[in-house]
């Protein structure tokens, strides 16, 4: 039978020992319960005439929101925590040299870094699921939307832990990587909506067929898509409002548009994204490339010549 | 003996710095092979091309026939590597440590159970098994980082100033678990500041400055290539009524007419006289240092000429010429 990737293993080992990853779990869940609790108590104070059938179904919608909102904040700024140390840590520790020196492949090492985060933040996600069913006392909360809620979780934990892995795999101290990992994470995250608003406006002054174009349909579409909150929000909108949960037809200026559901187009862009950032990271692990180093080897060789001729002038 | 390691050309540049220059480098198999000089010589450049850690700017470097640039994964299986830090990892035990880089060579599980206490067992930290490795000495943890270089049975140990830092007993036990290793026929490069420490349990050396080979091979060799002649010391005495100033003149006398004596001369510390000793005081010996070209056979004649001819002689040796002497002599000129 094969071994699980080493890396893996000590680092799960490493990371469930001690009162640190419990604390971690304690306080995720101490901040979640406590906003589910003061909304519910405000959200049931506001709703207290006895008269509105559709009161607890408003009750248990606006708890599912507000749960999957928080758990996606606390996931958007725990994952790039948990792997912007990862592979910095190994060189601040000094024990980066032996990593590389085994036969342990580049790949396993950022596979093993990456699954053991993965692995915690999977666990906070688990953890969110029991708080997040107490919308379903309430009712107005379909199972679709809870998968997509839940999916979107998962795809934004891989997406901002690779992007903390990539930075770890960059610098060589974690402080640097973990301000460089949360730092690109929230310019994404406040750049995408400032664009997004940019571009509407200037494209509203003009002649109203680029807002009507299918390139600026779907290429906008696909840009806003790569924000979580908002890909998640719209995904909720048009499941709100009658919309399959997969696609979704725009009728901009009477044209119909089929476009997929933005969740889906988030899945396919963080996954991108992702694999793209983990090839980088892979890359950085391994000594200078064969073909950097012949270029090297020429220019050393040509140097060495011209430093003979001189020598014999 | 045949190489275990050999580099061939072997230059690394860092940008306009030549850190290797066209080194060309043979350790013995079986050797405990000194790597020496001075800091930023290329002694660390050279262990981490032959660890696969750096790649040369040009040039080539195999570990038991296998290239360094063509099979780095085939040299990592035969090359155990100690830098000259301890890479530690937080909430770790000894044997957790070794496990993880166990499992990092492709150790079967069910030989490196046995290897893991083996190995503690042989580096003298079985009773440290359930330790965190960040609670251990500098002296344990560098005895356990040896244990995880040898984790894969390797058959070369590329160790990299593993003295520095440690205690004089830290510093005895790891020479005396070095010559343990070399029992076992492993192959050692090991680089050191310490040169006394070099010379008494290295067979080979190479000796490197400014990324340039200067002098390499078994010391023997080295030091008779550098010093051609022996330099024997003797320690005269003489009688009381006489003293010993006269018993020694006589010994010089008879010295510089045997063949193969180049030079005889007093040691220096002994040269000037003292204040005179009291009459009923044994005279001071004294002692000679003579340059001697001649072979074993020469040196037993020219202590039965001195024995013979009424000289009483207390010491007779050859001076051991000392791995300091010949770094100075070798490196003299080049250093800053």
């Amino acid at each position: 039978m094969p071994e699980f990737n080493p890396v893996l293993v000590k680092e799960l080992r490493s990371r469930m020992r001690g009162p640190r990853a419990f604390i971690l779990l304690t306080v995720y869940l101490l901040i979640l319960s406590a906003v589910t609790l003061l909304l519910y108590a405000a959200v049931g104070s506001s709703s207290n005439s006895g008269s509105d059938l559709n009161a607890g179904q408003r009750v248990g919608k606006t708890l599912f929101l507000t749960i999957a909102t928080v758990a996606l904040i606390e996931v958007c700024v725990i994952t790039p925590a948990l792997t912007s140390g990862s592979i910095a840590g190994e060189k601040e520790r000094q024990s980066y040299d032996l990593l590389i020196a085994s036969l342990l492949s580049p790949w396993q090492i950022v596979w093993g870094k990456l699954g053991a985060a993965l692995a915690f933040a999977l666990l906070l996600i688990l953890a969110v699921v029991p708080v997040m069913s107490l919308a379903f006392l309430f009712g107005g909360v379909t199972l679709a939307e809870v998968l997509i809620a839940l999916t979107g979780l998962v795809t934004t934990a891989v997406f901002y832990a690779t992007v903390g892995l990539f930075w770890s795999a960059v610098m060589r101290g974690t402080l640097g990587a973990t301000i460089l990992s949360l730092g690109s994470i929230i310019l994404m995250l406040l750049l995408i909506p400032f664009l997004w608003a940019i571009s509407t406006i200037i494209f509203s002054r003009g002649p109203n067929d680029i807002m009507r174009s299918a390139a600026y349909i779907y290429g906008g579409g696909a840009f806003i898509s790569t924000h979580p909150f908002i890909a998640l929000g719209l995904t909720e909108a048009f499941l709100s409002s009658g919309d399959s949960a997969f696609y979704t037809i725009i009728r901009p200026g009477g044209q119909d548009f089929w476009v997929p559901s933005p969740w889906l187009v988030y899945i396919v862009l963080s996954v991108l994204i992702s694999a793209i950032l983990l090839f980088f990271s892979v890359r950085l692990l391994r000594p200078i490339p064969e073909s950097r180093r012949n270029k090297r080897a020429r220019r050393a060789a040509e140097e060495d010549r011209a430093e003979g001729v001189e020598r014999k002038g | 003996m045949s190489a275990i390691v050999e580099t061939r050309d072997l230059t690394r540049r860092y940008g306009a710095t030549l850190a290797l220059d066209h080194l060309n480098l043979q350790v013995p198999e079986g050797a405990i092979f000194g790597f020496i000089g001075p800091n930023g010589a290329g002694k660390t450049t050279t262990m981490r091309i032959l660890t696969t850690l750096l790649l040369p700017t040009s040039g080539e470097a195999w570990v038991a026939s296998q290239s360094v640039l063509k099979n780095p994964h085939g040299v990592r299986k035969l090359v155990g590597f100690m830098p000259d830090f301890f890479g530690v990892y937080d909430n770790m035990k000894s044997w957790e440590y070794l496990d993880f880089f166990g499992r990092a060579y492709g150790v079967a599980p069910q030989r490196r159970a046995g290897a893991i206490g083996e190995l503690l067992d042989l580096v003298d930290l079985g009773h440290k098994r359930d330790d965190f490795v960040m609670n251990l000495s500098r002296g344990m943890k560098q005895r356990l980082s040896l244990a995880r270089t040898m984790i894969h049975d390797p058959q070369l140990l590329i160790l990299d100033e593993p003295a520095s830092g440690l205690d004089p007993r830290a510093r005895i036990e790891l020479r005396e678990l070095l010559k343990e290793l070399r029992a076992l026929g492993k192959t050692i490069l090991i680089s050191s500041h310490i040169l006394t420490e070099l010379a008494e349990m290295c067979t080979h050396i190479a000796i490197i400055e400014r990324g340039r080979l200067l002098a390499s091979g078994d010391v023997e060799t080295i030091m008779r290539s550098l010093q051609p002649h022996r330099t024997l010391e003797l320690r005269v005495l003489g009688d009381p009524s006489t003293g010993s100033g006269e018993a020694a003149a006589r010994a010089e006398e008879l010295l510089r007419g045997h063949a193969g004596v180049l030079n005889v001369h007093r040691d220096g510390a002994e040269q000037t006289e003292a204040v005179p000793p009291a009459a009923e005081a044994p005279p001071e010996p004294r002692t000679l240092i003579v340059d001697y070209s001649g072979d074993e056979r020469g040196m037993a004649d020219l202590l039965t000429v001195l024995i013979a001819n009424g000289v009483v002689v207390s010491r007779f040796a050859e001076r051991a010429s000392d791995l300091e002497d010949i770094f100075m002599q070798v490196t003299q000129g080049i250093v800053q």
